[in-house]
């Protein structure tokens, strides 16, 4: 079987973002300060400070305690996702189908794309390296996993190949750390209790009985088990988006109520963009770059698609509340667009039976793109019953 | 719409959980990765005994050291935890 699965790894990539042309800091023990607002864990860490054990998720105390000498970085996420951004479209531009895992890993599928590069698999490879214009280290597996843990194995200018199918994928997986498991988002809490528990390897993991493991670990367990057999799930490429965004540089660091004005005027200036073409907004990045260093982005879905300039900046005012400092440039970007304007009605002043037609529309169309269990309403069985699974159950809406 | 409702679409099904407890008074210590901060309630539910499938929980409304307030029970004929909320 064809090997199929390209991964491209950078590795710290948030790090290396927020240092900035600050390089030496790489050298000394560094990690990524906490987000401001979130848990208190630091991100990722420079190879001097995972000497001392640290790495992405444990605890800053802990951190601290490890390696007293430990730089903190702020973080700078609109940076990152910036700059991944731009990553990504350059892969795209060679033709693949890119499903970003994180920022700095990333997959695409190599089948359809050897005839677009003279037929090989070494020229696709000369062809993404070209494109991203940067170091990156590249691993090709038979599914997803297996092309992460060689991209994580392979050199700057050597990618590391697993050929053959799931067998193989598993043989390869069998002498490596259980410690690759934290490169997924659902596994990443795994290797600490699988180490402390003797298991060191992916083929132990292998080994264990799939019912013990799903007793021990439950969901995440399994997943694991199923990676460490050389399976995983199909690739899911995004869809390119589309990019609109209005920033305003702040000639003074502002906050509070000159903020909101700020916000106000991104908000008209977004919608007046004749790129809109009309179009509602579904989902906005609000980004800005600090004062005292760092960035902050905070992403916002509306709770239904937009185009009215003052509920957008009611919703986006709540979120500017969250600022840990005074910002020096503000950013709103789409991310994601609904249906123009003028297909939004309000639900509220129709008529009582116009909304219940409406409603049954809504809900055959989504039985039909997502199976008859697409609209469901809770119905009280045993309400008064002491054990809470007999209470209610799940319905069909009508 | 005639359609019979399947287990499978029970609301608040029981979730196995991994939990250590407390080996004289069965208080439960740790719920997965996290350990109990607080012990808000505790009751007995004895139901079904009338038929072949009785039920015997001793359920735990607890508090975990990130803040989430969990409902976990102990099956007494079983000897497994479960969460339920």
């Amino acid at each position: 079987m064809f090997v199929s699965i390209v991964c491209v790894l950078l590795p710290r990539f948030e790090l290396a973002v927020a240092a900035g042309d600050r390089e030496e800091l790489l050298r000394e023990p560094a990690a990524l300060a906490p987000e401001p607002g979130r848990e208190a864990r630091v991100g990722e860490a420079s190879p001097a400070a995972e000497a001392f054990g640290i790495h992405a998720g444990i605890p800053l105390g802990e951190a601290l305690a490890r390696c007293p000498s430990l730089r903190l970085i702020p973080p700078d996420p609109a940076g990152v996702a910036d700059r991944w951004e731009r990553l990504l479209v350059r892969l795209e531009s060679i033709g693949a189908a890119v499903e970003p895992e994180r920022p700095g890993l990333v997959c695409f599928d190599a089948r359809g794309l050897l005839r677009l590069h003279g037929g090989s698999l070494e020229r696709l490879l000369d062809a993404a390296r070209r494109a991203l214009r940067q170091s990156a280290r590249f691993g090709v597996g038979p599914s997803r996993f297996c092309a992460f843990a060689a991209a994580s194995r392979a050199r700057a200018r050597r990618p590391e190949i697993v050929a053959g199918g799931e067998a193989e994928a598993a043989a390869y997986l069998a002498t490596r750390s259980v410690a690759l498991l934290r490169g997924r988002y659902e596994t990443a809490a795994l290797p600490e209790s699988l180490e402390r528990l003797g298991i060191g390897t992916l083929g132990e993991l292998a080994a264990l009985p799939r019912p013990a493991v799903a007793d021990r670990f439950g969901a995440a367990g399994l997943l694991a088990h199923e990676l460490a057999h050389g399976r995983d799930g199909k690739l899911a490429p995004r869809q390119p988006p589309e990019r609109l965004a209005e920033e305003l540089e702040l000639p003074e660091a502002l906050s509070g109520v000159q903020l909101d004005r700020a916000l106000e005027l991104l908000v008209d200036r977004l919608l007046a963009r004749r790129e809109r073409r009309g179009r509602t907004l579904r989902t906005v990045v609000l980004s800005a770059a600090l004062v005292e260093g760092g960035t902050w982005r905070d992403h916002v879905p509306f709770r239904e698609a937009l185009a009215d300039a003052q509920r957008m900046r009611l919703a986006l005012a709540q979120r500017l509340r969250l600022l840990p400092a005074p910002a020096e440039r503000l950013r709103l970007a789409v991310e994601r667009f609904g249906p123009p304007a003028s297909d939004q009605r309000s639900l509220l002043d129709e008529a009582g039976a116009v909304r219940r037609s409406r409603l049954r529309e809504a809900v055959r169309q989504a039985r039909a793109a997502a199976g008859p269990d697409a609209a469901l309403r809770v119905l009280a069985v045993e309400a008064e019953s002491r054990v809470p699974e007999r209470r209610v159950v799940l319905t069909p809406f009508e | 719409m005639s359609r019979s409702v399947g287990r499978a679409h029970r609301l608040a099904q029981p979730r196995r959980a991994r939990v250590e407890a407390d080996p004289v008074d069965g208080r439960p210590l740790t719920v997965g990765e996290r350990a109990v901060d607080a012990v808000r309630e505790s009751w007995l539910v004895e139901d079904r005994w009338w038929n072949g499938s009785p039920i015997r929980r001793r359920y735990w409304e607890v508090v975990t050291t990130c803040g989430r307030d969990l409902e976990i029970f102990h099956d007494l004929r079983g000897g497994s935890w479960f969460v339920q909320r």
